[in-house]
Parts: C-alpha cells; sequence; structure tokens
C-alpha cells in the first residue's frame, strides 16, 4: 500500500528529525522553538503543513544554535491551544519563538498569554482579526483575508470584467472572516454580489447551494470554501454543465484538493493563495519542494511556505544576535525578510505578508499556474 | 424539474444515510447498545475503499465486497474488544467503550493515511446520465440500487433464514435465545459484523462523491442516531425513513432555505415530532415495564 | 450496593480525603503553570459532570443538554465581560441564569419523552444553539467567537492564573460538590433514584415525578452553567467549540468513567481525564490513539467507573440499622375510603374496564375477581392514577381524585403492590420501604427510622439490610405490603398478594390483612387464588370482559350462573 508505505516514510523521517533535533547536546545557547499546531481535528490537514513547514526550517538551525522544538498538538479548541502553550511556555525554558495554530480561534485564546510570556507567535492564520487586538506578540507570514480577500475580488471584477459574483462561504471561522473581507471589498469595487450564502462544512450535497445560486444569474462563482467542500463544489457544478468560471479561497490551491478532481474538472478554475509551492517558479522554491517531498512524502502548500518562511525569518533573527523572546520580537517586527513566498515585514501590527497571487487550472494538470500576483496589497477593513 | 433533481440527489443522500443508520440499529437491536463508534466506522471503510483502489484497479462495485468483508473482520474486533467484555455491565459502559473505539478509528486513520481528504472510486463510473432532462450522476442512482439492495438483502436473511431467525430471537431476548440453544456470543459478534459491513458499504458510497477525512464520522453518528430514535428506536424501517428525512432536509429543504436555517428547521421539526409522537415516527408506544 | 453520590465509606473516603490532600500539595508545591491549567481546566470539568451526575445518574435522564448549558453559561459570562465590562461577581449569576431559564423553558415539554427520545429532544436543543452561536455574528461573534474576554474578574480585582485561578475553580468545585452530595444523600436524591428506577412506582408512591425531573434538570444546568463561565475566563476567548459536542461527550465520559451518580466519580474522572492526553503528549501525532486505547481498558476494567472499582476493592462496612420510630398518628378513617363510579377505559377500541362502579368501606376487604384480560390489573390503575379513564369518577376518602395524578392521589391516600413486582433489585429491603415515607418525612433518618417500625410490624425486620434483588417470592411480597403500609393509606389495592405463596406464607398474610382491616384500612384485593380470598373477604366483585358481572357477598359466588359460566366453569376455582 503506497499510503501506507509513506505514511511510514514520513513518520520515520519525521521521527528522526525530531530525534536529530531533540539529541542536539545542550549547550548554553540552546533554545526552544515550539510548534503548537492542530495535527487531530478538522484543521489536520493544515495543521500537517504547518509543523512540516516549520520542522523543516527548524532543520535548518544557524551555526552555534541549538534547536529543541516539540510539536504539540492543539486539536480544535481554543482550550486546548492555550494549555499547550502553557505547556511550551511555562515550564522555564528559554522559548524565543511559537509556530503557532493558523485556526483564529486558537490564536485569539494564545494572544493574552503570548503577551503575558512574551514569546512570539509565528503564524499563518489568515482569518480572524488576530492582528487587530493591539497584540505585539503575533506574526503573521500568510497575508490576511484583508489581502487574500482583496485580490480575490480584484482579479474577479478587474481582470475577468465579472459584475455579477455569487459567494459561496463556509459557516466556519474561516469562511466568516473570508466572506465579511470579500464583501467589503466588493463594495469598494462597486460590485454588489447577486449572491451570498453560508454552508455547513459537513454539508455533504451542494447541489441545493448551487442550484439557488444559479437562480440569480451570476456571471462568476466566487468560493470561500474548505478543502473537500471546494472540490465537491467543482465537481458537482462540472457535473451539472455550469460553465461559468470559478474563483476560489485557498484551500483550492492545497494539492491535497487538487487530488480529489480530474484535471478536466479544474478546467477555468482559479483561486487565490499566498503563493503555490508545486507550481514552482524560483529555484529557491524547487529546491523546498523538493525538500518537503523527500522528508514528508506530500505536496507542500503555501501554508507549509508561510510558515517555514517564519520560522526562517525567526532563525535569521537569532543567527543575528537575538537571544530572547523580546529581541526576536523586535526582529521581526523592524526586520525585512526575502523569503521563498514573497518578501516579508511587519506593517506595525504583526502582518507580514503584503502579497497575494491568482493561481489558475488549464484543464490538462492538477498543478496550477500563477496568473496574476498581487504585491503590497493593504486591506481595506479596519 | 429542479425539485425533481433534488430529490434525486437527496434520496440518493438518503440511502446512504439510511446504511449507516442501519448498522447502528441493527447492533441496538441485538445487544440495546448504543455504537457510538459506527461514525466512526464509516469513515474508516471509505478509507479503506480510498486505499485499496490504487491496489485493486476496478469499478467500486466489485471494491465493495471486499471492503465490507474487511469491515466486517474489524466489526467482530470492536465487539470483542468493546462489546462482550461489558456485555453485563451498565449499558452506559458500551457507550464509553464505543466512543473510545471511534477515537482509536480516527486517529488510527490520520496516522495510517494523513489528513488530507480521500476520494474512493465510483460504483460504476463518475459520469452522469440524463433522464428526460434531469442531469443524474452515475454515481448518484448506483447508491440508491445498492443500497436498496444492500438493505433488502438484510430483510430477506432476517425474514427467511434459519441464521435470520436467529438473530432476530437474539435481538428480541438473548436469555430466551440462550435457553432455546442458540448460540448468543456467535450470533452478537455477527450482528456487529453485519452493521460494521453497513458501515464499510456507507463509507465506500459517500467516500466518493462527499470524499472522506479522519473527522468525517463525527457528524455521520450525529445523523445515525437522530434517524434511529426519530424513526423510532429500534425499528428498522424507521431508521430508513428517518435517514431519508434528514437527507431530504439537507438537499431539499436547504434548496429553500439557507443550510444552516434548514438544519435548524431539522431540529426544530425532530422537536415538534417528538411532542406530537413521543415514541418517534415508527415506534411503539412506551410500555409499562414489568 | 450503589446508591447515592457517596456513601458513608470509611475506607473510601479516606482514601478519597488522601487523594484531595494529594491534589492540594501537587498544586501548592509541584505544579507548573501548565499543570495548573489542566487542574483548572479539570475542575471546571468536574463542575459540569457533577451537574450530570445529577440529572444522568441520579434521575437518570441521559441528557446530551449538558454541553449546550456549559456554552451558553460561556456564552453569556463571555459577551457580558468582553462587550460590556462586567465584573465576573455579576456575569457568574447570568451564566447562571440563562441556563437555568432555557432548562425549565425546554424541560417542561421534553422531560415527559422516554430515555432515548429525551437524548434525541436534548441534542436537538444544543444543535440549535450551535447553529445559533456560529449564525448569529452580531449577537456571538460567529464562528470566530470573540475576542478580549478577560481572565476572571472579581470585585474589580484580577484573580491571576496559576495558583489563585485554580483555587478559586476549586473552590467552587468543593461547595458545588458537597452542596450536590448533601441533595443526592438526602430525601431529595433518594426520591430521584426512585424516579430513575421506575418513575411509575415513584409516582404511586406520591412522589412528583416531573417536578423531580424539571428540578434535577434545572440543578444540572445551573452546574453547567458555572463551569462554562469558568472554561470562558480560563481561555480568555468565547466561540462555538463551547457549544460542540465533544464538550458534552467529554463530560458523559467524564461521569461515567469517575462513576455513574457518584459527585467522587465526577471529580476522580475529569482530573483522569483531563490529565491522560497530556502525559501522552509526547507521543505527537500518536498521543490520542493511545488515549482511546486507555479509555478502552479503563472502562473495560472499571465498568462501574472508578468509584466503582474503588467501593468494591474497599468495601462499605455495613450501617448499623436505624431505631425504629413511630409513624404519625394517622388521620380517623374515612367511612368510605374508595368509591368508583361507571369507570370506563378503552384500549385501541376495545373496552378494557366498561362501567364498572363499587366502593370499598371502611375495614372491609373487597375481593376482585375474574379471567386473565377481564380488566382487573386495568381497573387498579386506574384507581391509582397510571391510567387515565376515558369516564367515570374516583373518590378517595371522600374527595374527587378523578382528575388527579398518580402521585397525588397517593397523597390522598392510595397505596397499591404491583403484580410483577416493582422492587428495586439494588436496594435494601428497608431502603425500599423507607423509599415510601420520603414524601411525608422530613429526612432520609427519619423515613428509614419509620421504615423499621413497619418492617417489625410485618415481623421482617430481619431482613431489613438485604437485597431486594435475591428475595424469595414470599418475602418480596411481604415488603411490597411493607412499602404499600408504610405510605399509611387509606385503601389498599393489592395486585395478586398471593401468587407465589406457600400455604404457611398465604395464612400469615390472610391473617395481616385482617388486622389491617380491623383498624379501618379499606383493601382491594386481586387474586386467582379463591381459596385464599373467598373467606378473607368481606364482599366480592367479579369482572367480565370489564363488566361488573357479580357484585355481592362471597359466599353467592360460587352459586352465581354466569359468574361459574365466565370464569369458574373453565379456570376451575384454583
Amino acid at each position: 500500500m503506497t499510503i501506507l508505505r509513506r505514511t511510514v516514510r514520513a513518520t520515520a523521517m519525521t521521527g528522526a528529525l525530531l530525534a536529530a533535533l531533540a539529541a542536539t547536546p545542550a549547550t548554553a545557547a540552546d533554545f526552544g522553538f515550539p510548534v503548537l499546531v492542530p495535527v487531530t481535528g478538522f484543521l489536520s490537514l493544515e495543521g500537517t503543513s504547518q509543523r512540516n513547514g516549520a520542522v523543516l526550517a527548524l532543520r535548518k538551525a544557524p551555526a552555534g544554535i541549538g534547536v529543541r522544538s516539540t510539536v504539540i498538538d492543539t486539536g480544535t479548541s481554543p482550550e486546548t491551544a492555550v494549555t499547550a502553550l502553557d505547556r511550551a511556555a511555562g515550564g522555564g525554558d528559554p522559548v524565543l519563538a511559537v509556530a503557532a495554530s493558523m485556526l483564529g480561534t486558537q490564536m485569539l485564546a494564545m494572544l493574552p498569554l503570548a503577551k503575558e510570556y512574551g514569546v512570539p507567535l509565528v503564524t499563518v492564520s489568515g482569518t480572524a482579526s488576530i492582528t487587530e487586538q493591539g497584540n505585539p506578540w503575533v506574526f503573521r507570514f500568510f497575508p490576511g483575508d484583508a489581502v487574500t480577500k482583496a485580490a480575490h475580488a480584484r482579479y474577479v471584477v478587474e481582470e475577468l470584467g465579472k459584475r455579477r459574483p455569487a459567494v459561496i462561504h463556509q459557516t466556519t471561522a474561516y469562511g466568516q472572516s473570508g466572506q465579511a473581507h470579500l464583501k467589503a471589498e466588493f463594495e469598494r469595487l462597486g460590485v454588489r454580489p447577486v449572491f451570498e450564502e453560508g454552508v455547513d462544512a459537513s454539508a455533504k450535497d451542494l447541489l441545493p447551494v448551487i442550484t439557488k445560486a444559479l437562480a440569480a444569474e451570476p456571471d462568476v462563482l466566487v468560493l470561500h470554501l474548505h478543502s473537500a467542500p471546494t472540490a465537491l463544489f467543482i465537481r458537482q457544478a462540472a457535473a451539472h454543465g455550469v460553465t461559468l468560471p470559478v474563483v476560489a479561497g485557498s484551500a483550492m490551491h492545497q494539492p491535497s484538493t487538487a487530488a480529489l478532481l480530474d484535471p478536466a474538472e479544474l478546467k477555468g478554475v482559479c483561486a487565490e493563495t499566498a503563493a503555490s509551492p508545486v507550481s514552482g517558479g524560483s529555484p529557491a522554491v524547487e529546491a523546498f519542494t523538493a525538500e518537503y517531498r523527500a522528508a514528508f512524502g506530500t505536496e507542500p502548500d503555501a501554508f507549509a511556505l508561510g510558515q517555514y518562511d517564519g520560522m526562517r525569518m525567526v532563525l535569521d533573527a537569532v543567527a543575528g544576535g537575538a537571544r530572547t523572546p523580546d529581541a526576536v520580537r523586535a526582529a521581526l517586527s523592524a526586520g525585512r525578510h526575502e523569503g521563498l513566498a514573497m518578501t516579508y515585514r511587519s506593517d506595525g501590527k504583526g502582518n507580514m505578508a503584503h502579497s497575494a497571487v491568482i493561481v489558475c487550472y488549464d484543464g490538462r494538470s492538477r498543478v496550477p499556474a500563477i496568473a496574476k500576483r498581487y504585491d503590497d496589497v493593504t486591506g481595506v477593513l479596519k | 424539474m429542479t425539485l425533481l433533481q433534488l430529490l434525486v440527489n437527496g434520496v440518493a443522500l438518503g440511502a446512504a444515510y439510511a446504511l449507516v443508520a442501519l448498522g447502528f440499529v441493527l447492533v441496538l437491536n441485538a445487544t440495546a447498545a448504543v455504537n457510538f463508534a459506527q461514525g466512526d466506522l464509516v469513515m474508516a471503510g471509505g478509507l479503506l475503499a480510498a486505499a485499496l483502489a490504487p491496489h485493486l484497479p476496478v469499478p467500486g462495485i466489485l471494491l465493495l465486497p471486499a471492503v465490507m468483508a474487511v469491515m466486517a473482520g474489524l466489526g467482530l474486533a470492536v465487539c470483542a474488544a468493546a462489546y462482550l467484555p461489558l456485555r453485563h455491565r451498565p449499558p452506559v459502559s458500551v457507550f464509553i467503550s464505543t466512543i473510545a473505539v471511534g477515537i482509536i478509528l480516527q486517529n488510527g486513520a490520520t496516522l495510517l493515511s494523513g489528513p488530507e481528504p480521500k476520494s474512493a472510486p465510483p460504483l460504476f463510473g463518475g459520469g452522469t446520465l440524463e433522464i428526460g432532462g434531469l442531469v443524474v450522476a452515475e454515481q448518484s442512482a448506483a447508491i440508491v440500487v445498492v443500497a436498496a439492495l444492500l438493505i433488502g438483502a438484510q430483510q430477506w436473511v432476517f425474514a427467511r433464514t434459519q441464521f435470520g431467525r436467529r438473530l432476530r430471537a437474539t435481538a428480541q431476548d438473548p436469555e430466551m435465545a440462550r435457553a432455546c440453544g442458540i448460540p448468543v456470543t456467535a450470533m452478537v459478534l455477527a450482528t456487529f459484523a453485519i452493521g460494521t459491513a453497513c458501515a464499510g458499504a456507507a463509507g465506500l458510497l459517500l467516500a466518493n462523491q462527499f470524499f472522506v477525512t479522519p473527522t468525517s464520522g463525527g457528524d455521520l453518528i450525529l445523523k445515525a442516531y437522530i434517524a434511529v430514535t426519530l424513526g423510532g428506536w429500534g425499528s428498522v424501517p424507521g431508521a430508513v425513513a428517518g435517514a431519508l428525512v434528514i437527507a431530504l432536509f439537507e438537499v431539499v429543504v436547504s434548496a429553500v432555505l439557507s443550510y444552516p436555517v434548514a438544519l435548524a428547521a431539522l431540529y426544530a421539526t425532530l422537536l415538534a415530532v417528538l411532542v406530537v409522537r413521543p415514541q418517534g415516527l415508527f415506534g411503539e408506544a412506551a410500555r409499562r415495564r414489568a | 450496593m450503589r446508591r447515592g453520590l457517596g456513601g458513608g465509606l470509611p475506607w473510601a473516603g479516606l482514601l478519597y480525603a488522601a487523594g484531595a490532600a494529594a491534589l492540594c500539595l501537587y498544586a501548592l508545591f509541584g505544579a507548573t503553570p501548565y499543570g495548573l491549567r489542566v487542574l483548572t481546566v479539570a475542575g471546571v470539568y468536574a463542575l459540569a459532570a457533577i451537574g450530570f451526575q445529577i440529572v444522568f445518574g441520579l434521575a437518570g435522564a441521559l441528557s446530551l443538554a449538558q454541553g449546550a448549558f456549559f456554552g451558553l453559561g460561556a456564552y453569556a459570562s463571555g459577551i457580558l465581560s468582553s462587550q460590556f465590562g462586567w465584573d465576573f461577581a455579576a456575569t457568574l449569576p447570568a451564566a447562571l441564569a440563562v441556563p437555568l431559564l432555557v432548562a425549565l423553558v425546554v424541560g417542561l415539554p421534553v422531560l415527559r419523552l422516554e430515555s432515548h427520545y429525551f437524548a434525541l429532544a436534548t441534542l436537538g436543543i444544543a444543535q440549535i444553539l450551535l447553529l445559533a452561536a456560529v449564525n448569529l455574528p452580531a449577537l456571538t461573534g460567529g464562528a470566530n467567537g470573540l475576542a478580549g474576554v478577560p481572565g476572571v474578574v472579581l470585585f474589580g480585582r484580577t484573580v491571576p492564573r496559576g495558583l489563585p485561578l485554580a483555587a478559586l475553580v476549586w473552590g467552587i468545585v468543593a461547595v458545588g460538590g458537597l452542596l450536590a452530595w448533601r441533595l443526592s444523600v438526602g430525601r431529595w436524591g433518594r426520591a430521584l433514584t426512585l424516579v430513575r428506577d421506575d418513575p411509575m412506582v415513584a409516582a404511586t408512591l406520591g412522589l412528583d415525578v416531573g417536578r423531580l425531573r424539571l428540578g434535577a434538570f434545572a440543578l444540572s444546568a445551573l452546574f453547567g452553567g458555572a463551569a462554562g463561565a469558568l472554561a470562558v475566563h480560563t481561555q480568555r476567548v468565547v466561540s462555538p467549540e463551547v457549544l460542540e459536542f465533544p464538550v458534552m461527550v467529554t463530560i458523559l465520559t467524564v461521569a461515567v468513567v469517575g462513576g455513574r451518580g457518584r459527585v467522587a466519580g465526577a471529580v476522580l474522572g475529569a482530573v483522569l481525564l483531563l490529565h491522560l492526553p497530556e502525559w501522552l503528549r509526547g507521543l505527537e501525532r500518536g498521543y490520542l490513539l493511545v488515549y482511546g486505547a486507555a479509555l478502552l481498558l479503563t472502562i473495560v476494567l472499571a465498568p462501574h467507573g472508578l468509584t466503582g472499582l474503588v467501593e468494591r476493592l474497599l468495601p462499605a462496612r455495613a450501617r448499623p440499622l436505624p431505631a425504629p420510630r413511630p409513624l404519625p398518628e394517622p388521620a380517623a378513617p374515612h367511612t368510605e375510603p374508595l368509591r368508583v363510579e361507571g369507570l370506563r377505559k378503552a384500549f385501541g377500541g376495545v373496552w378494557a374496564v366498561d362501567g364498572v362502579s363499587l366502593a370499598v368501606p371502611r375495614g372491609a376487604i373487597l375481593g376482585l375477581i375474574g379471567p386473565n384480560g377481564s380488566g382487573k390489573t386495568t381497573l387498579i390503575n386506574l384507581v391509582s392514577g397510571l391510567e387515565r379513564a376515558d369516564a367515570g369518577r374516583v373518590l378517595v376518602a371522600g374527595r374527587y381524585a378523578t382528575a388527579l395524578r398518580a402521585d397525588a392521589r397517593a397523597r390522598l391516600g392510595v397505596a397499591r403492590s404491583f403484580q410483577a413486582g416493582a422492587l428495586p433489585a439494588a436496594a435494601t429491603v428497608l431502603e425500599a420501604v423507607a423509599a415510601a415515607r420520603l414524601e411525608r418525612s422530613r429526612g432520609v433518618a427519619e423515613a428509614e427510622g419509620q421504615g423499621m417500625a413497619v418492617l417489625h410490624r410485618l415481623g421482617i425486620a430481619d431482613h431489613a439490610a438485604t437485597l431486594c434483588g435475591g428475595l424469595p417470592a414470599g418475602l418480596r411480597r411481604r415488603v411490597e405490603l411493607a412499602r404499600a403500609l408504610a405510605r399509611q393509606p387509606a385503601v389498599l389495592l393489592l395486585d395478586e398478594p398471593a401468587a407465589g405463596l406457600t400455604d404457611a406464607e398465604k395464612r400469615e398474610l390472610a391473617a395481616h390483612l385482617r388486622a389491617l382491616a380491623g383498624e379501618g384500612l379499606g383493601i382491594l384485593l386481586v387474586e386467582h387464588d379463591m381459596g385464599f380470598l373467598l373467606p378473607l373477604a368481606t364482599r366480592v366483585v367479579v369482572l367480565d370482559q370489564g363488566r361488573t358481572l357479580y357484585d355481592g357477598p362471597p359466599q353467592g359466588v360460587r352459586q352465581d350462573r354466569r359468574v361459574v359460566a365466565a370464569y369458574l366453569g373453565e379456570g376451575g376455582g384454583a
């Protein structure tokens, strides 16, 4: 069984990797970089990407710096997340930075505690108002919804020239946050969606919502759904002969989403994302993708890449002399980092990523091509 | 036409849910135990089908017997580990043991196959049929037919065969059955095997169109529980009817109302049904326990 | 035996006290901030599970709304503190009031449902609340929830996390636990277990089943709300996760693994189950797999929960039997304890009782006979209020009882026994009899003392400590009689009390019944055994197909042509 073999290999590799990390002899310059992400529960797909990205970055510690890192599952509840943060940061170990969950509610719960401990949280959570809490300890290495949804809406209106979008979003934190920003951005562009509806993540058949959306006579379908629902929507729409262009949310760019569909079903589908590592683009990104595949046996996505870039920036700061969490925080908030996905710098609130891309599928392959890049996008909300 | 289209999809989804509920109610009747792992067993069946597919490049319909056989074996294991040691214990302890089995299955699945959503092969083909202007996914039609056949076959076994009569006798009164020389433990094991095979079949059917992830079981157990109770605790036709009602709310009502409102309407209807018929749709009125 | 939430168990009690002390020492000296947080969260779940023990463990209602009450409390306290800056001293009462209100409003229609239908209804309510939380972002912040929930701010001062917060949470657990324990071992808790074991029997003992259940449901909501409020200030954000099904599953698991119905079980279960995954964290992705296996192993090894295991290893010493206490002086017997006029009842179009009238005067023993299915047991059910009559009237001690429920009729003076026997197998003889006094006595001690007095009167005081489950038929009938008598009824309805008795036992029973009638009690006696009944009865009524066939002196029964044709002819007089 390839899955089994792949998993065994991935587990063995990760184990070896972690063992290597753990076995690094404790020296004076031995610091903790705990990885607190959801590797179980409904966000385990995205959380595992985060974990893999962080682990890969932490492999390359600067010379003379011992990296200790444990992965602690944050599950799905805020409670588990704060417990994990207490476990990681409350034990007296010198922790320089935490790779933190991409689940918005978990971030909101961890923020006050991170402030009390004084440890920077490095996340790729695009959702929720995590950088609007006035908390200086959060750093987001994935464009927030203010950025991605601006790109999303602008591509629909400016590039595709569509004026009658139908917006279908999930009723989860991810979906509601994205929907609010899409709505504001469309309004700014002078476009009013002809249809808007939330769908539960557990909804099986999406024909009802497709039917209702089509009844509103849209000229484009704008999705902001999780991985499996995105694939389901696209497949059902294709089966019912819908030829309208589909511009989906970041979940579409995940290779595991495309893997659920036939390339033909993907024709005419585009998606917003921070990056698409499998699409290549530069030797550095291709090297990352190859390394990731070798280590974990799966395809990397933008979340993995964002978390990787974030942890690389942390390690660069450490290499540059930061030896306390506060010094890391200062370096992250003031510095600039040429990452693989983009150039990162803080806007003063901890938003590090200001670029988004639109990727499109040509109907022949499951690897999308970058269709449009939006740099230096500032959000319109708040 | 649209309504008809939605109805077809609703019935297909309901048929798959019915298989989930059926496995649940069979075990319930045979053991009076609530199998909280049923949803996760469906998930396991789906992932099993997705994992077998690359090695057995055959249509889903040929994969189905293999999945059901493996799942039947898993059912025996679940019975031996989580039910038999507790059979003379308070029924709530089986709640907990099956919750534990669910946790094991869910996390075992994450470890073995990763967190990515997976898709199982379609029963026959992934295309669509056009019947009088109606676009019917081949898989939807196949789900209805296969689920109906499985449910019908099961009813036939229960009603017409010696084995089925023994199963029913065990379900009605295990002590009496034992006194009549029926091997009750073997019958209970067989029931778990059949119930889990049902879950496996449902998993394969659902995992093609709707995909499967290690966490997709949690939602299904709620639906199975609602279907079985709504239909009337312990009633097999009731469970099938309850499953169809749920699916019609999800697919047809949600085409009129929004999805969250349709769900709320389902629960409100549920409460209303219980006020009018406290014994569920097909349940017998509560009798005085001796 | 398994009863109450705690019981007076010296060794087990000592063990629990030692465990609590060890936990205190750990919290004070050994725990890191992380350890204290896990302990705090365990306290939160202990509190929620204590409430669940009351409704599920004691009252036997599988409420799947406990997680919803938890979530309601969390949202109430979270919204008021984060949006309006309320103090915890003000949000806690709100977090208690909101779930309480919901429990009272939904409890009335929902609590009359039987077991799994009740569970489904409560699950439906929980799911509607979850949908509301996710889809009403203006109020709840939607799926993202509301950030900015402060820690516990009490009278303007923030309780620091760590030891002070843990102490606050566990202090509330201690107060709540003590309260629940007192209630559970008292009159109310005993009454709830009666309702759990058999609501119909409980009603015939004068207990208002609906009110008891509603009380238990409401109390569980209070505990759930308090736990939710504490949870939200511990995690500092309120989001729909607090209303999701996993919270309910955790509470259920804690209650059952700890020991169903026990306060100590809720605490033990919460401490173990909240720490277990933390101990296994080192396994990264596999930890929940091992957790599941450990949970399975625990329930297989301790199917009655951890407290059940403790009590099996450290069994309770037998309690000394209480001294008999006199029952209160009964009211002077009414001249006519029971009168029934034109009573009719149909089942599915067939008249089970069709216009029956009869009277039981003071001191009379009215024999009621008839072939199987002639309506005798239905008549007793109609008189005791377990079935509603379609027409006709019932007067108990001169007062109209037709419109009253079973418990109100019991309080008017109706007591009955059951044909099938309705003693709880796990209760002792004394507990079963004392149950009949719960509605009238001031406390459990008084009820048991009075129960002893009744046992002495019927000559079965030696069996007071025996479990009802293992009683031989003769004794069981006697205990049932004792239980009915403990009600100090005006009229006693006995459904085949001599079935399965030896001749000597029958003679003894007859003597007891005569003596009781001599004191003015009216007795309605359903019996097949003519040799037992005819010498005993002062009057006999014969039913056939729901109608009165004969009503007259016992001597006339064997001479009546119609009776012989309908009954004696085929039954042979037994």
